[in-house]
């Protein structure tokens, strides 16, 4: 098992390199001027120089790579030319909203959409099934920003019990920064204030980025309950007298469970890289707002920095489905 | 010790949930925070690199500058300077600074300072250097005294006084203390070494900025704020609940549609002011058809502006490239203005007297505003059979195609700011063509326009001043350079607990902290 994983770790390294040559180029190739952007309206053609030469962006574009993969091993992630902040701190800043965001989202769907289709699944064709489906659908068809802005006003607006928008209050200072999550920030300094009003502002983002993999998932894992239902060692189950709890518990739901993870596994790189439209609407200073601010500046070094970030959280979370596969499902051996 | 009964425990526990509530109230009292919602983050602290209206907010609290622009119109006023002087042909101010002016670690605001700020600005050549870029020379500012600094400019520039309360002071000795290779921009950029009557509390980049009162500032009296918070809201619809709820008390980039929302809410104001913003259609006056500029003044006749204005929400049209409450505006200028009959009389004497040709639109991507506006042009276009083609692009992308004018669109939609008080931001900034390769004056070239402006700059004579921009306004409307668009009304929401704001046409989105307080 050690060696598997340090095999997929070692992976990474590729895979990164791949990554982050693809993006560096891509982003170098794209048509738009940042630098006459950030030298500003004004600038001469000297100024517009200037800065490309203090970025290095007058150099031949192998160099400019080179740099830029020394530099990350010594942890230089490279400098925003709008902000001249450097990048590593800026996701530093803004990685842990996103995903303390992508966490609660995904703990929900989870902690929801597995027992929601194993139910649907039992009961199939009957009221717990019609309910999960057509709850999966309209949560599935409902678009992520919509669904907050519905939610800001019935909650927030009209019921008044959850907060409007943000992490945490704004007079208020929140709990002093360990990890950047600030609900685990909060219980580890044991400020149990602090966390109920971390997870009021968490609650309502969390759940409208929630609504689309719980669909998914409670959809996935009825189909894949139904089909292991089928199977002739249920049938052999039954027949042997085995409890319904333990049949569905102990044998068919790690099986069926199986398949879901996978999609567990893609959902959580897909909701890290598409928070953008739910941090807009809900204030939340994550990681899509930096990203898509990026993108509309070209800003070359924000860009490939969250590729980066993201990618490597894509490829570690991946790997952490995988092992979690290998051990519910004993015929599948990790070597 | 006396015997702890249930309900002994019940009063106690009460009484004290009752004095932590009367406490969270005294202190929610004693700290009058004024919250900002804006879209805007503020990406560096650094007051000589810093620009847009979101640092302008936070360098106009945190830092002071020789003067300060106050009223409607605009006007200079004292700030770090109590008086000034200037010679006859305008080339040369002296200030006499304020001898109460300290920095906030207690050193003295001095003539060395206010060099030391203007070389380092002039030095790093970036941020607002531009307002001051050919008229104030490095080495040509001179400190005479401890209280008194001099300015020699290469040229004379009236606009001076307007340009100064966006060039900031820094403390030398906090700068120099920590310049290391950078000449501080490293360490300014997280850090404030000023004067101003607010410091920051906590930095929170792409979520909040907190700022809080200095105590034993140089500055004394003004509005009762203990702080203030920039809070970072991008979607303007929840800056309107923001506002609707009490939890933010300024709202700094509401659309047309949330003030109509907000209107007879109790509790809130609404400000809706004219303001020195322009929109306006750039055509190419320097690549293909849109060089002959009889088809451009077919199509400044053709273009329905009533329908442009209906899109607009609060905004007025514009006359010329000047807004009609600017200094400097001529009032009997004849505006273009939809006449069909005339557009194709102008057609008639172009290189295309029939249309018959495609012409292209290129607008910044995700502004629904500019999209329509596009539309409104197409649709104009089809009475001249002339066809529209509309491209988006990221803005980016859009600065890089004003490079030349072969990358450069028939037409290409911008806004300018006006970032100073004065008719010479409008009028170099979008019409000399020393700016030409930039996207506020991509291509457009009149040598008597360049003269026009160059002599306005340097011009005392209030009269002969308003002369010469009157002359600017005709010949730019003879050329037809542009589609005149709206001027937006810049509007604001406030909750009414807000006292001691008073509207300035210039930066009225970074407003002083200084004069508010909360009721």
């Amino acid at each position: 098992m050690i060696r598997y994983i340090l095999r997929r770790l070692l992976l990474l390294v590729p895979v990164l390199v791949g990554l982050s040559m693809l993006v560096f180029t891509i982003a170098r190739l794209l048509p738009g001027d940042p630098v006459r952007l950030a030298a500003g309206p004004n600038a001469t053609p000297a100024d517009i120089a200037s800065v490309a030469k203090e970025f290095g962006l007058d150099r031949p574009l192998l160099a400019q790579y080179w740099d830029y993969a020394t530099g990350l091993l010594r942890g230089d992630w490279g400098v925003s030319i709008f902000s001249r902040r450097p990048v590593l701190e800026d996701l530093s800043t803004y990685l842990p909203a996103t995903l303390e965001l992508v966490l609660a989202a995904m703990i929900l769907a989870v902690a929801i959409g597995i027992p929601a289709g194993l139910m649907a699944a039992v009961y199939r064709d009957r009221w717990p099934d019609f309910l999960s489906r057509a709850v999966s659908l309209g949560a599935i068809s409902m678009p992520r920003f919509f669904l907050g802005l519905l939610f800001q006003l019935g909650f927030a607006m009209w019921l008044g019990w959850l907060p409007l928008s943000g992490r945490f209050p704004l007079t208020e200072d929140p709990p002093s920064a360990i990890t950047g999550l600030l609900t685990i920030d909060a219980l580890l300094s044991g400020n149990f204030h602090a966390l109920g009003i971390a997870l009021q502002h968490l609650a309502l983002p969390a759940i409208a980025m929630s609504l689309s993999p719980l669909a998914t998932i409670t959809r996935m894992m009825r189909a894949s309950t139904i089909e292991v239902l089928q199977q002739d060692y249920v049938t052999t189950e039954r027949a042997l007298g085995l409890s319904r709890g333990k049949i569905l518990f102990k044998y068919v739901l790690k099986n069926a469970v199986s398949a879901t993870l996978t999609v567990i596994g893609l959902y959580f790189g897909w909701l890290l890289g598409g928070t953008v439209l739910v941090e807009t609407v809900f204030d939340w200073p994550g990681l899509g707002l930096y990203a898509t601010q990026a993108v509309l500046t070209q800003d070359f070094m924000p860009i490939i920095g969250v590729t980066l970030c993201i990618g490597t959280l894509f490829v570690l979370v991946n790997l952490l489905v995988d092992l979690v596969y290998g051990l519910l499902n004993p015929r599948v051996r990790l070597r | 010790m006396t015997d702890m009964t249930r309900r002994g425990i019940l009063a106690g526990s009460a009484a004290a949930a009752a004095l932590l509530l009367v406490g969270e109230g005294a202190m929610a009292q004693s700290r009058r925070i004024l919250v900002l919602t804006s879209n805007q983050d503020i990406p560096n602290f650094d007051p000589h690199l810093a620009s847009g209206y979101s640092t302008a907010w936070m360098m106009r609290n945190v830092y002071d500058s020789l003067v300060r622009v106050e009223g409607n119109p605009p006007k200079p006023a004292p700030l770090l300077a109590e008086s000034w002087t200037i010679s006859p042909d305008g080339t040369e101010y002296v200030f006499k600074l304020n001898p109460a002016a300290r920095f906030n670690d207690g050193s003295p605001v001095d003539a060395a300072a206010v060099v030391y700020s203007f070389e380092r600005i002039l030095r790093l050549n970036r941020g607002n250097v531009w307002m001051i870029a050919g008229i104030v020379k490095p080495g040509s500012i001179e400190a005479v005294d401890a209280q008194t600094v001099r300015f020699r400019l290469a040229t004379a520039f009236v606009p001076f006084l307007q340009v100064l309360p966006w060039i900031w002071i820094v403390n030398p000795r906090q700068v120099e203390a920590n310049k290391g290779s950078d000449d501080g921009q490293a360490w300014l950029r997280a850090n404030v070494a000023g004067s101003g009557a607010f410091a920051v509390r906590r930095a929170e980049p792409g979520n909040l900025y907190e700022l809080e009162r200095v105590a034993g500032n140089w500055r004394q009296g003004g509005g009762n704020l203990t702080g203030a918070i920039w809070k970072i809201t991008r979607e303007t619809a929840t800056q309107r609940l923001m506002i609707q709820r009490g939890e933010a008390q300024i709202a700094l980039d509401l659309t047309s549609e949330d003030m109509d929302t907000l209107k007879n809410r109790p509790g809130v104001d609404l400000l809706i002011e004219p303001e020195y913003r322009t929109f306006q259609i750039k055509m190419n006056t320097r690549h293909g058809a849109t060089m002959d500029a009889n088809l451009r003044r077919a199509i400044s006749c053709a273009f329905n502006y009533q329908a442009m204005l209906d899109v607009a929400g609060y905004a007025d049209l514009m006359t010329g490239p000047l807004p009609e409450s600017i200094d400097g505006f001529d009032k009997t200028l004849q505006p273009w203005r939809t006449d069909l009959a005339r557009a194709k009389e102008f057609l008639a004497r172009s290189a295309h007297p029939n249309g018959g040709i495609k012409l292209t639109i290129t607008h910044v991507s995700g502004l629904e505003q500019q999209r329509r506006w596009a539309l409104v042009l197409l649709d104009s276009l089809r009475a001249l059979n002339i066809e529209l083609e509309i491209r988006s692009a990221i803005w980016p992308d859009l600065v890089a195609s004003c490079r030349s004018p072969e990358t450069l669109s028939d037409f290409f939609p911008v806004y300018q700011t006006a970032n100073y008080g004065d008719a010479d931001n409008l009028a170099y900034a979008g019409y000399h063509s020393s700016r030409n390769g930039n996207w506020q004056n991509p291509v457009y070239s009149n040598p008597k326009v360049d003269a026009l402006i160059t002599s306005a700059r340097a011009e005392a004579d209030p009269e002969k001043r308003r002369a010469l921009y009157a002359e600017f306004q005709r010949t730019v409307m003879e050329d037809a350079c542009d589609i005149f668009g709206v001027l937006e009304r810049r509007k604001l929401a406030l909750r009414n607990t807000v006292k001691g704001f008073a509207f300035t046409p210039v930066a009225s989105n970074a407003p002083e902290l200084f004069p508010l307080s909360l009721g």
